[in-house]
């Protein structure tokens, strides 16, 4: 044995005593190209947590601001108006849909006439205007002009005339005459056409014959509304109160942060008398701390009155549900109807709640670093730029993010799983040559482009096939908005197909063909060898493709960017699958759309890398069970 | 009785119709893919190609691909013509018919003009990210094949690949801001206020800060590099591990360093894989929208990424305009209507056009080689 190392050790020993060889130099640069990963890996995580972890005694301060300046005080009988006002409304548009839709042939005769109206001014009303601004001002103007205006309006007028929208309420004739007199309407008229003004008439008549008999409950729903301009104008008071503390408090922090700056500026400057100058202007800024004592002391003088103009909200509530009526003829103020009967107990509940959280209220509670990380992970309100103050709580987006990862998922895995099985184990060689590299092409469309595809496109053609009377048994159907989970989610499983249907085909080809053999040798058909067998032992690694999939549906920024709708809302969970229809916002997408508008440094910057971290380890998470399942399948 | 010749006599299994059916329920899942996409490109190129291509010769719209991208002026003349002018057109308009009035004016932003300047920085953001990350990825690639062995360090590279490559883009785009964009060094006289750290070279005034490229081509590139890096490595890596090891045995066994084997023996046979797989890349890169968005584009620039540069170093740390967040920005900046989508569609179609054709390249590409390289 050591005959033989001899020479290797005397090649080596020429190099050695220079202490470094070629060969070794070489060996380590690419030793430390490989380590670059770790570094750009450790400097992700570095410069996340750097940024992001400023967040949380930011926000505590904040929170604190919020409590000292006496906002969370006001917030308390906010919310109660607040919530009085929706069931207002929900209660008029209870009202209303009964109203209307009792006459609704009238309703709909006059909307059809005046939207053809409308489509036709939409269309001509910009070359009117110029016509009538040069007739009225310009006795000198050239009559060549004046003629080409007319004329350029003629064309408009007759072009708008053709693409006029249908009316099938109106009669033809009624139609006909309408458009008669559209046509032989002078360029000064101001006035709207006969059959429109008729027609709003008779609308009007039916909607005052129809209130007649809801008489008594107008008259509720009117003393319900006034009962709540007591609080109303007591919140709106209180709210220039304490607003004014707040600004006072944050100027106050913005002096001692310059302060700050100021002298360490001072004692890393290089002469004295610049460190002496800037020592000087330190001391000058020096903030007077705001007075917040009297302010709150004058805030919370107003305690009983505000739990009187609570009780006597209460009062109003309580009767409400005997004096409104039973039950409405039209469906729709019938659902309105029962949804408002709903609320009630909640909202009564509430305003009981209420009297005790004015009471026990304390500004100068502490607000500890827990309770902004609370409110950061479960705080169900993400509001920034507000006058008011800016919350930041995650779930309104978490809960876009997981709905529409839930839609894509639910479309990707059954057609993605689906197409690599038929592949993989039916389709013949030119069907594979065929479908593969489709699929592969899909995978290199960019994300943008099917963003815009779907804002363009399927969003209109998703909305237009939900107006459809044949489909409105589907819940959610017709969508209010073109934008919103399900768009998202659709585009999304398309991007995620090629994921999965790659993935789980390498599984499915990783099982040892013995396995299919033995199976069909024993009598199995095709179908059967296939889902009793070769699925489960390919099972692991059609997991992990899932997984993946998963992964990379809720990393995507660009599609739900531009498709989910950016409505910072969580779904309204109450309609079911419905809820799927709505907009929403995304952990992703709101660092996009923000990141580039924040000023660097502040809470609003460091909450955005803080949703950037949970990003990060989320899907690091899922990534992580997706390549355990994937080593699980190899051994 | 059981009789097996009955079994055979009986010729098909006994749940052949569910096969039947169960067999065309998967084909139908699987041609709806294929439906779907067909239906999408063809919209795209049903809508787009008309932009790009015209019935005379030479029948491509070269405008279209060299103009700058300039702001949309639509308005009628006196006439009653409708006219359609970007900018820079618009205003000569004005000034050629200088007293006769127009009507109706309206202006769309971004959708004037052609798309010369994002082709253009998509072309640098791509060259400059793929340069840095060949040379990274494959450098990594040539260690983690040929000389790596089982050691903690491995494990940890192999690691940090596995993690990079899960990370979603906009974390980079995140990293990407926070690091190039603002952190990393430059030799400056002047330090910016923001410098995280400033260490004095002792030439003239000259300091090493820490404050970042700004939003440039270069912090653009470099994020990007990060994030396609895992990619190159692996595919560098695999194509590295297809060259035999009889090739390096052989070629050691002659005396050759590890070195000259490497260079002569196994990086001249990975090369050809190893572009194929990182053409793949390309498409990725160019199609990134995320990460650039606050590293490196811009949505509006007047001159092209070369035009009134004072250095060669300007190019690199000026913002360029990029194809992904120039459609970004017409899908969800400006509203959408008849006058915009020729900008729209002809943008969209000439990026897919570009992404197709890389990526059936690369296709192509790799069918070739794996017909060619048979050891």
């Amino acid at each position: 044995m050591p005959n033989e190392e001899i020479p290797e050790n005397q090649a080596a020993h020429r190099f050695k005593k220079r202490g470094f060889s070629f060969e070794s130099a070489i060996r380590y640069f690419f030793a430390s190209n490989a380590g670059l990963t770790i570094v750009i890996l450790t400097l992700i995580i570095v410069f996340l947590l750097k940024e992001g972890l400023g967040f949380f005694p930011g926000y505590r301060r904040e929170l604190e601001v919020y409590r000292i300046a006496g906002l969370e005080f006001v917030d308390i009988s906010r919310k109660n108006l607040t919530d009085h006002e929706q069931l207002t409304s929900v209660l008029n548009r209870a009202y209303y849909a009964e109203i209307n839709g009792k006459c609704g042939r009238e309703l709909l005769r006059s909307q059809e006439a005046n939207a053809l109206f409308n489509a036709y001014t939409d269309q001509t009303s910009s070359t009117r205007d110029l016509v009538l601004n040069n007739t009225q001002a310009g006795e000198n103007k050239e009559s060549k002009i004046l003629a080409a205006l007319g004329t350029n309006f003629a064309k408009q007028k007759a072009k708008a005339l053709k693409s006029l929208p249908a009316t099938p309420h109106l009669s033809d004739r009624e139609r006909h005459d309408l458009i008669e007199s559209i046509r032989i309407r002078s360029l000064e008229s101001t006035e709207d056409p006969a059959l429109v003004t008729a027609l709003a008439e008779e609308f009007s008549n039916a909607q005052q014959k129809q209130a007649e008999s809801l008489i008594g409950m107008r008259a509720t729903i009117d003393a319900f509304d006034a009962a709540g301009a007591e609080l109303s104008m007591l919140v709106s008071e209180m709210t220039e109160m304490v607003t004014a503390t707040k600004e006072k408090i944050q100027d106050a922090d913005i002096l001692e942060k310059d302060r700050k700056t100021l002298l360490a500026a001072a004692s890393s400057a290089k002469d004295a008398v610049e460190r002496e100058k800037l020592t000087a202007e330190a001391l000058a800024s020096l903030a007077d701390k705001p007075d917040v004592e009297g302010p709150i002391k004058k805030l919370l003088e107003r305690r009983p009155q505000c739990s009187d103009a609570h009780r006597a909200l209460q009062k109003s509530v309580e009767p409400l549900a005997a004096q409104l009526p039973e039950s409405l003829s039209q469906p729709e103020a019938s659902r309105l109807l029962s949804a408002a009967r709903q609320t009630f107990p909640v909202f009564i509940t509430n305003l009981e709640k209420t009297l005790p959280a004015i009471r026990d209220w304390n500004d100068k509670a502490p607000v500890e670093l827990t309770a902004a990380i609370g409110s950061f992970l479960t705080g169900k309100d993400w509001v920034t730029g507000g006058e008011w103050q800016d919350f930041y709580g995650i779930l309104p987006l978490a809960a876009g993010s997981l709905m529409i990862s839930i839609v894509a998922l639910v479309l990707a895995i059954p057609s993605g799983i689906g197409a690599a099985v038929y592949v993989n184990q039916f389709a013949s060689n030119r069907e594979q040559s065929l479908i593969k590299p489709v699929i592969e092409f899909i995978q290199a469309i960019p994300s943008v482009v099917l963003g815009f595809i779907g804002i363009l496109v399927f969003g209109s053609v998703l909305r237009d096939l939900s107006t459809w009377d044949s489909l409105s048994w589907i819940p959610g159907f017709p969508i209010e908005e073109r934008l919103n989970i399900f768009t998202a989610g659709c585009l999304l499983a398309l991007m995620s197909i090629p994921t999965i249907f790659s993935l789980a085909e390498d599984a499915l080809n990783n099982v040892p063909s013995a396995y299919a053999e033995a199976s069909e040798a024993l009598g199995a058909s095709r179908v059967q060898t296939t889902f009793r067998v070769i699925i489960p032992a390919a099972f692991s690694g059609i997991l992990a493709a899932v997984l993946l999939g998963f992964g990379r549906v809720i990393g995507e920024t660009m599609v739900v960017l531009l498709v989910a709708g950016n409505r910072i809302k969580i779904p309204d969970f109450t309609s079911g699958l419905g809820s799927f229809l709505q907009p929403s916002h995304t952990l992703t997408g709101i660092i996009a759309q923000e990141l580039g508008e924040v000023p660097l440094g502040s809470v609003h910057y460091r909450a955005l890398f803080v949703v950037g971290i949970l990003l990060f380890a989320v899907v690091l998470t899922i990534n992580a069970t997706a390549h355990r399942f994937v080593n699980k399948m190899k051994r | 009785m059981f009789n097996p010749e009955n079994l055979i006599l009986k010729g098909l299994p006994k749940g052949h119709i569910k096969d039947r059916v169960v067999r065309s329920l998967m084909a139908g899942l699987t041609y709806a893919i294929v439906l779907i996409a067909a239906l999408l490109f063809g919209k795209i190129i049903v809508d787009g190609a008309p932009v790009l291509f015209k019935a005379q010769a030479p029948f491509v719209d070269f405008e279209f691909l060299t103009a700058k991208n300039e702001t949309l002026h639509v308005f009628d003349d006196a006439q009653g013509t409708r006219h359609q002018l970007p900018a820079s057109a618009y205003s000569d308009y004005i000034k050629k018919h200088e007293g006769t009035p127009i009507f109706n004016e309206t202006t769309y932003s971004y959708s004037g003009g052609g798309i010369a300047g994002p082709i253009v920085g998509t072309i640098l953001l791509t060259v400059g990210s793929m340069i840095l990350a060949l040379f990274f990825g494959v450098c990594a690639a040539i260690y983690l094949s040929e000389y790596a062995k089982q050691s903690p360090f491995i494990h940890a590279v192999r690691l940090a690949i596995l993690n990079l490559a899960g990370i979603p883009s906009i974390v980079f785009g995140l990293f990407g801001f926070s690091v190039f964009v603002l952190a990393v060094p430059v030799i400056t006289a002047t330090p910016s206020d923001r410098s995280l750290l400033c260490v004095p070279l002792f030439i003239n005034d000259y300091v090493m800060s820490f404050q970042g490229w700004n939003s440039s081509l270069m912090a653009g590139c470099a994020t990007l590099a990060c994030m396609i890096l895992p990619v190159i490595i692996t595919a560098s890596e695999e194509s590295l591990r297809a060259v035999p090891q009889g090739f390096r045995d052989a070629s050691l066994a002659l005396g050759a360093t590890r070195w000259q084997t490497i260079r002569k023996c196994v990086i001249p046979f990975s090369l050809s894989g190893i572009l194929t797989s990182s053409l793949l890349a390309i498409t990725r890169v160019a199609g990134e929208t995320a990460p650039i968005m606050f590293t490196a584009a811009v949505a509006a620039k007047d001159d092209l990424p070369w035009q009134g540069l004072k250095s060669p170093f300007d190019l690199l740390s000026s913002q360029v305009q990029a194809l992904p967040y120039h459609i970004y920005t017409l899908a969800a900046r400006i509203p959408s209507s008849e006058y915009t989508q020729r900008a729209q569609y002809g943008s969209v179609f000439v990026f897919l056009v570009i992404v197709a054709f890389l990526s059936l390249g690369s296709m192509i590409l790799r069918s070739k080689l794996r017909s060619k390289l048979k050891w």
